[in-house]
């Protein structure tokens, strides 16, 4: 109580009207009260906020690891296969076209590849392997337009689903040939793979070298 | 002096509830931003991991097949190379960031890959990336 009479006592000296001056010290101190627990509401919010992160950023990093690892790794034994039949191809001098052939595949999986990425860093909710695996096999676009012009190009969907050939946009006119859009509607992986087989039996190569490619 | 206790100990009590509240509701905010932050880094750093390790099995199995199938160059050693690189990988579990061993056996499954390369005498266009990734907060 004895607090109460203290603060007029502080506010009155120099002050001529007393009782003014008591209602305006109630207002202010009402304010400030007001403000005082907001202030301590947002207090509490931050060192929450800071401690549940805390706790589960190690274990969403973990998670999220692991989703990473498990579906990108099929691209990298692609790429690695298809690297190896080509350093291969350079040591026996084999024609350029087929070497060719093996630089644009590692392109597209390089393309797909980022398309992945790009899908991972993108997802906001919690998904489960599947259904990023799902995810990749609606990815028809990946062989079809190239990154920097996925984003821009509209139309990309009509020309997935066009069976007419359309090199406007796609930086690898061979994939717009009529015998090839069959393959369209399938997953990119599953193309790249039909292409790397039917480079390898163009190569002379066992069968072999695909094997571990079978799962993907 | 009875009286002035209880309304310090009122005040004290709300400063303590309001904080707690805001607490409250900033931990359960902070759990869930924590597992989508975490996870999104965790797929980026995993996803240049499984990429690696990916290309080194691809290159090496490819390159195993090969090197059997070769009528007259067949070589002891790069074969052992080829085979020492595989079983590196293969007890490699590069799915988990939380391994002790991660950065080591990364490191000696790049110098294996480098070997082998090098016998081969070939430049595969995927690069090896230096030094480590950070795998941890």
């Amino acid at each position: 109580m004895s607090w109460f009479r203290a603060a007029p006592e502080n506010a009155s000296p120099g002050d001529q009207d007393v009782f003014d001056e008591e209602a305006d010290e109630s207002l202010l101190a009402q304010r400030e009260w007001q403000g005082h627990m907001r202030k301590r509401v947002q207090e509490g919010y931050r060192d929450g906020l800071d401690a549940g992160k805390a706790l589960t950023l190690q274990r969403g990093f973990n998670q999220g690891y692991k989703e990473g690892a498990d579906v990108i790794i099929n691209y990298g034994l692609l790429r690695g296969t298809l690297s190896a039949l080509l350093s291969w191809c350079h040591l026996h001098g084999n024609s350029s076209t087929l070497i060719s052939k093996i630089s644009n595949l590692l392109d597209t999986v390089d393309q797909c590849e980022e398309c992945v990425l790009r899908r991972l860093k993108s997802v906001t909710s919690q998904p489960r392997v599947t259904d990023l695996l799902d995810a990749i096999e609606d990815m028809d676009l990946c062989h079809v337009v190239p990154s920097d012009q996925a984003k821009g190009d509209s139309n990309a969907e009509i020309n997935t689903d066009s069976d007419s050939p359309n090199g406007m946009g796609c930086s690898h006119p061979e994939h717009c040939r009529p015998k090839e859009h069959a393959h369209l509607e399938k997953p990119s992986l599953s193309w790249i793979l039909e292409q790397t087989s039917s480079l390898v039996k163009q190569l002379g190569v066992p069968a072999d070298i695909l094997q571990h490619l079978r799962q993907l | 002096m009875a009286v002035e206790q209880d309304i310090f100990d009122a005040v004290v009590m709300a400063d303590e509830r309001f904080h707690g509240e805001g607490y409250q509701e900033g931990y359960e905010e902070g759990s869930s931003l924590g597992i989508v932050e975490g996870k999104r880094y965790g797929m980026v750093h995993g996803a240049k991991i499984g990429s690696e390790i990916g290309c080194y099995r691809g290159f090496a199995l490819a390159w195993k097949c090969l090197l059997h199938s070769g009528a007259g160059e067949k070589d002891s050693r790069k074969m052992k190379v080829v085979e020492a690189l595989i079983a590196l990988l293969q007890d490699f579990p590069y799915d988990d960031p939380t391994y002790e061993k991660l950065h080591e056996d990364l490191d000696r499954i790049r110098g294996k890959f480098r070997q082998l390369c090098s016998l081969l005498n070939v430049q595969p266009d995927f690069k090896v990336t230096p030094g480590g990734s950070g795998l941890a907060f």
